[in-house]
């Protein structure tokens, strides 16, 4: 890429002058900053600033795919599971955990601990078939969602599946540890229903990669 | 915690693949290697670990593994199966001379995490997870890093730099 | 309030009506979805967000590597569609522009909230007036309350430029900006500003009090603040007329 943006005029500081109220405390707000900087291991951020930069990707989303709420819902599937491949690194870095037994205990790794780490929520996991290999999600609450309402469009309601981002964050995330799923939601508040659900399958696990010679 | 991470020659982060993505070193102790001897060398390494895990035994299980989903989980024969169905063990853990001992973390994803420090550096398996998270933190999150590509973010850079000096 | 500009082509996010805006009634007005005949359907315990209140999410906290990783994809999906860094940062300040509006009617609604004044008709003669009328006192929102709002602490300083020529330019400083705390942009791109959606935000705060304004995010890095982030405020020449304007009425 060219670089073609504009110089910030003041590169000086002979160029520019404090403003009056803030000179008093401008020493107070260096300190601030420097306080502030030796606390980031807290690793919390507002709430609302994610919601509502969630809330502008799908605005955008909607504006990109002219209200083609297949496109937003497929679009939206891929941006996680772009996150997914990412997030997992964070998740196993940062907790510790180790690899799962069986895929119950995948299950619950997901609700109990990836949900509660990343939107400090815990769906319940429910809803089994008898192999073990699908089960839902219910959230109770979901902060990329909070006061939200979908369009008045007559169609919104029927087709945009707004957190569908999620769906590609579980895809992407556990595809990095070698099992293939499909995640989908199968309900949401804001369509008006009663629950917000994800249903998630297994496909299979993925062989360990071996050296290529060997395959 | 300077005392922790003295002794530590250099690091370096190989892909799934195999592939050398990056190569730092921080401190003397280590005669220099070529570019061309890393790469050799990542590759050499990637390829001997899938050996050492390829024949490491199977262990006999107790019970019949509920049946982990479609099942495949490679050839393992009914009745042996390693400590986790479907679960890869881990390969080689460290190589050591007199002068070294080159230590090896694989994430549950594949990637590779070598470290060559001082034989007597302590606590190493400390100081890989604190670079595994800086490599979540500073690489992983920037949008502008590609994955399994070489890595070259200032910020992760910076920051590895910082911690293994003790300044953070 | 005055509809600014931006406002009525600017798609409407999260908190309200997603897609279009310009077509449909206020959020509000769905409220009486009873009496309409598309209107929208609700769960049947009736958790619209009518029936939670604003300030239920003000203290919240989420986990930051869940903003590094979505803004970070914003970023990715903003670049796929741009062909230079000017591109790339005016995409990232049209996703930030509307935050700034939403926000901007948060802090004044929590700015009041606190008084029961803030509800009776007659608020402006019973509250302080708190849509600011004067650059100075925009700033100082923007520079405090927003900040906090989104970052948790005051921005680090405030300047104004002294030549004659850019009177209408105004420098807000952040040492460490927030959002580009794990971005290390490629060399070839080093003018890059991904706080450019922070700008934004300032943009759209200043749009929704009445002051049409230009705001770009500059690195103005320092050894100690390798990331210190300046944001140049330039307020357009109706803006400054009227200043003047005010400033001869004596009003602050």
């Amino acid at each position: 890429m060219e670089v073609s943006k504009p110089q910030c005029p003041f590169t000086g500081t002979e160029k520019r002058r404090p403003i009056d109220f803030a000179a008093a405390s401008l020493l107070n707000l260096r300190l601030i900053g420097f306080i502030h900087m030796r606390r980031t291991r807290v690793d919390k951020v507002n709430a609302e600033l994610v919601t509502l930069t969630y809330g502008t990707i799908v605005a955008q989303l909607c504006q990109d795919y002219d209200s083609n709420y297949q496109d937003v819902n497929k679009q939206l599937d891929k941006m996680g599971y772009n996150i997914g491949m990412r997030l997992v690194e964070d998740f196993l870095a940062k907790s510790g955990v180790g690899r799962c037994a069986n895929f119950r205990e995948t299950a619950d790794m997901i609700a109990k601990v990836g949900f509660k780490i990343f939107l400090n929520v815990t769906p319940m996991v429910t809803n089994w078939t008898s192999d073990n290999t699908q089960f839902s999600l219910i959230f109770e609450d979901n902060p990329l969602a909070d006061f939200v309402e979908l369009p008045d469009d007559g169609r919104a309601q029927d087709e945009l599946w707004f957190s569908n981002i999620l769906c590609g964050v579980l895809r992407g995330s556990l595809e990095m540890v070698q099992m293939q799923i499909e995640a989908h939601f199968v309900s949401d508040v804001l369509r008006g229903d009663d629950t917000t659900e994800m249903r998630v399958s297994l496909v299979r696990y993925i062989e360990d990669e071996m050296p290529p010679e060997e395959e | 915690m300077s005392d922790n991470t003295r002794g530590v020659f250099s690091l370096i982060i190989i892909n799934k693949a195999g592939g050398l993505i990056y190569q730092r070193e921080f401190q003397a102790g280590l005669r220099k290697l070529s570019t061309n001897d890393y790469l050799v060398l990542a590759g050499t390494f990637h390829g001997v670990h899938a050996i050492t895990r390829s024949i490491t035994p199977k262990i006999p299980i107790a019970q019949p593994t509920p049946s982990p989903a479609t099942g495949t989980t490679g050839p393992a024969a009914p009745g042996y199966s390693y400590p986790n169905p479907g679960v890869p063990v881990s390969g080689l853990d460290y190589l050591e001379t007199d002068k070294f001992r080159l230590t090896c973390f694989q994430t549950l994803t594949g990637t590779k995490f070598l470290l060559f420090t001082d034989p007597l550096t302590g606590s190493v398996e400390g100081i890989i997870q604190k670079i595994y998270e800086l490599y979540a933190d500073y690489v992983m999150k920037n949008p502008f890093y590609q994955i399994e590509m070489p890595v070259r973010c200032e910020a992760f850079d910076r920051h590895l730099g910082a911690w293994l000096r003790g300044r953070t | 309030m005055a509809v600014p500009p931006r406002h009525a082509t600017m798609q409407s996010i999260s908190n309200g009506n997603t897609a279009q805006g310009n077509d449909r009634p206020p959020t509000q007005q769905s409220q009486q979805q009873s009496q309409q005949s598309p209107g929208l359907r609700v769960p049947s315990n009736r958790k619209t967000i009518y029936d939670r209140h604003l300030n239920r999410t003000r203290n919240a906290e989420l986990s930051r590597a869940s903003f590094a990783f979505l803004f970070g994809e914003m970023v990715t999906y903003a670049q796929r569609r741009v062909t230079g860094i000017q591109d790339l940062e005016k995409r990232l300040n049209e996703q930030g522009y509307p935050l700034g509006l939403r926000l901007l009617d948060l802090l004044f609604y929590r700015s009041t909230s606190t008084s029961s004044s803030a509800l009776s008709s007659s608020s402006t003669s019973s509250s302080p007036p708190n849509r600011p009328l004067r650059i100075i006192t925009l700033l100082h929102l923007i520079h405090g309350p927003l900040w906090r709002l989104l970052f948790g602490r005051a921005a680090d300083a405030l300047e104004h430029s002294v030549s004659a020529e850019t009177a209408n330019e105004y420098m807000i400083t952040d040492n460490d900006p927030m959002v580009n705390t794990y971005i290390s942009a490629p060399r070839d791109m080093n003018m890059l500003n991904c706080a450019a959606y922070v700008a934004g935000i300032i943009e759209g705060v200043c749009d929704g009090c009445g002051f049409e304004t230009k705001v770009s995010a500059h690195n103005q890095p320092t050894e100690l603040w390798p990331s210190r982030t300046v944001f140049l405020v330039r307020f357009g020449d109706p803006v400054m007329e009227r200043e003047k304007v005010l400033e001869r009425a004596g009003i602050k």
